[in-house]
């Protein structure tokens, strides 16, 4: 052994890369994508069964024409939306009728949570290929954390 | 010829923090394993070396060895 690191993730992605990291973490949680395009910025007006929350450290790098991006996924009759906010960040509303502000900001949480786990996972797996390291072995634990075993190799 | 020189754990908890347990590597050449991870994923929040750390890298030990 030589050193143990804890690394706390930042998100920094262009559309592309954020978006499929939100459709691989609500496909791994049970949620439907329901929609995905580019509309105009709407007015959000803060309604009863309605949160809105941001993914801390989070960038979402776009040019001019990829700021309207959204995607859209649901399950149990509560949609979630992603979008890039107006400083840039990864923000996500939370919608369901009948549900209180803090079921619908569990929700919320769990998914934003499972999107970092998702585009770092995807990060690291480009950066070992592309380093030409080898994955000895891949497992998820009942926790949902994902665990890889990666090989340097030397000439 | 081919060898397994290094090998790391690679654990990304259901939030997204990553526990990176490096192993086989000795000296700096463990710090520059911390630092590419750093650009990988973001900032290091922990950092704990064990003994092996504190070892000389192989090369190093093989020129000393020469000397006797």
């Amino acid at each position: 052994m030589s050193a143990i690191c804890i690394l706390a993730p930042v998100v920094i992605a262009g559309w592309p890369v954020f978006s499929a990291a939100v459709s691989a973490a609500a496909a791994a949680l049970g949620y439907q994508v329901v929609s995905e395009a580019a509309r105009a910025t709407d007015v959000v007006v803060k309604q009863k069964g309605m949160v809105e929350l941001d993914i801390e450290r989070s960038e979402v790098v776009t040019g001019k024409l990829g700021r309207d991006q959204r995607i859209s996924v649901t399950r149990e009759g509560v949609t979630v939306t992603f979008s890039r906010s107006a400083r840039g960040k990864a923000t996500l509303c939370v919608t369901g009728q009948g549900r209180s502000d803090e079921a619908l900001r569990a929700f919320g949480e769990e998914l934003s949570r499972a999107v970092v786990q998702q585009y770092v996972y995807q990060r690291l797996l480009e950066e070992i290929r592309a380093r030409g390291f080898v994955i000895a072995a891949q497992e998820t634990s009942e926790d949902r954390s994902i665990r890889l075993t990666v090989r340097q190799w030397e000439t | 010829m081919t060898m397994a020189a290094r090998e790391f754990d690679i654990t990304i908890q259901p939030n997204g923090e990553v526990e990176l347990h490096i192993k086989g590597h000795k000296g700096p050449g463990c710090l520059e394993v911390v630092k590419l991870f750093e650009q990988i994923v973001g900032e290091l929040k922990s950092q704990q070396q064990t003994n092996e750390f504190y070892e000389p890298e192989e090369q190093v030990r093989y020129n000393i060895d020469q000397r006797r």
